[in-house]
């Protein structure tokens, strides 16, 4: 006997989501899912961010990391509650692990939510976490295939940050193409070139990023 | 709500999933719902599509799913991966096309405003049982 089903295997994660959704947008939380492949610079570039933002926004960081919180450490100078899940392997975030990290927030008193998600360019993608919007993030170290190669991330991803722009003399980093690849991709997606650690193309960055915010803690209706 | 006392340390949540494996995990829970409805005492077949965008491994996903399977009614069903190829419709001209590679313009008029009709489905379609 044959039975039809045709239901989105993720069904599950994305009913969470859509939960998560809902609680972020009555709260007035605008809640960002940063990816990017391990050492890209996710944290350091949330350090330039809460800089700027944190003192702004009441703000806080959910840190995604297989092992160790010492992503998170590096974020505790800027005195915001932290949530680290650790997946012990597991190569992404999904909205299950992000609504247990939840609980330990007052999102009355939040504006902004930072979700550095694991370092990883394809699983993320397919587990919605009921963000507000994702950002995607790679570095000129990384060679300029990355979006060619791993196309779902920058087909979502509401900007691309492109970090460790100080560094191109260095490698065989090639602009040209890089943004050819881009325009296939996703033509219309905004691209911010960055040097997190030097600080260069951060205000620009985060300029665009409040507006965002701005937009997304509006109260519904 | 448990709120923040202090900032002096961050929370701690242990979740642990892999990717093919959390698909497969997914996919079993509800293959059971689904038979337990039925009054299947058995799964001999499980039918999945996976766009290609999604980039799930079969062989991967097989070993996955066969540990997924293990100690349920579905633990001999035979997993039947189907393949969806990326489809584009372009909003300008109406051409549909099937790009080799991930470019996501049209290929007669080059326009980017095109609407991705399949590539992405990460789906259960059907299974069969007793």
């Amino acid at each position: 006997m044959e039975i039809k089903i045709m239901k989105n295997i993720l069904d599950r994660n994305q009913n969470k989501a859509g939960e998560i959704r809902e609680m972020m947008k009555e709260n007035g939380v605008c809640m960002i899912n940063f990816i990017s492949s391990p050492g890209a610079g996710k944290t350091t570039l949330l350090e330039r961010i809460c800089e700027k933002l944190a003192g702004k926004y009441s703000t806080g960081v959910i840190e995604g990391d297989v092992t160790t919180d010492r992503d998170a450490r590096r974020l505790m100078r800027f005195n915001i509650p932290i949530v680290v899940i650790n997946t012990e392997g597991g190569c992404h975030l999904d909205s299950h692990s992000i609504s247990k990290a939840l609980v330990h927030f007052d999102l009355k008193k939040t504006n902004l939510l930072l979700v550095e998600n694991v370092g990883n360019l394809i699983c993320p993608a397919s587990f919605d976490l009921g963000e507000s919007f994702r950002l995607a993030v790679v570095s000129t170290t990384e060679g300029d295939d990355k979006p060619a190669k791993y196309p779902m991330v920058f087909r979502q991803a509401k900007a691309l940050v492109l970090n460790k722009t100080d560094l191109i003399p260095y490698t065989n980093f090639n602009m040209e193409s890089f943004r050819k690849d881009l325009r296939k991709l996703n033509s219309s997606l905004p691209l911010f070139r960055v040097s997190a650690t030097k600080g260069e193309g951060i205000n620009e960055f985060c300029l665009w990023l409040d507006e965002q915010i701005k937009y997304h803690i509006k109260p519904a209706g | 709500m448990v709120s923040f006392q202090d900032f002096s340390c961050p929370e701690y949540v242990k979740y642990i999933k892999m990717h093919e494996l959390a698909i497969a995990e997914n996919l079993v829970n509800i293959v059971k719902d689904v038979a337990d409805g039925e009054k299947l005492s058995k799964v001999t077949k499980v039918t999945v599509c996976f766009g290609t965008m999604v980039q799930v491994v079969p062989d991967l996903f097989e070993t996955a799913f066969r540990a997924a399977v293990d100690g349920t009614l579905a633990c001999d069903a035979l997993l039947d991966i189907e393949t969806i190829p990326l489809r584009l419709r372009c909003n300008a001209c109406n051409t549909v096309s099937e790009p080799d590679e991930y470019c996501f313009l049209c290929s007669k008029c080059g326009s980017a405003d095109i609407e991705i009709e399949t590539g992405r489905e990460l789906f259960v379609k059907s299974i069969e049982g007793e």
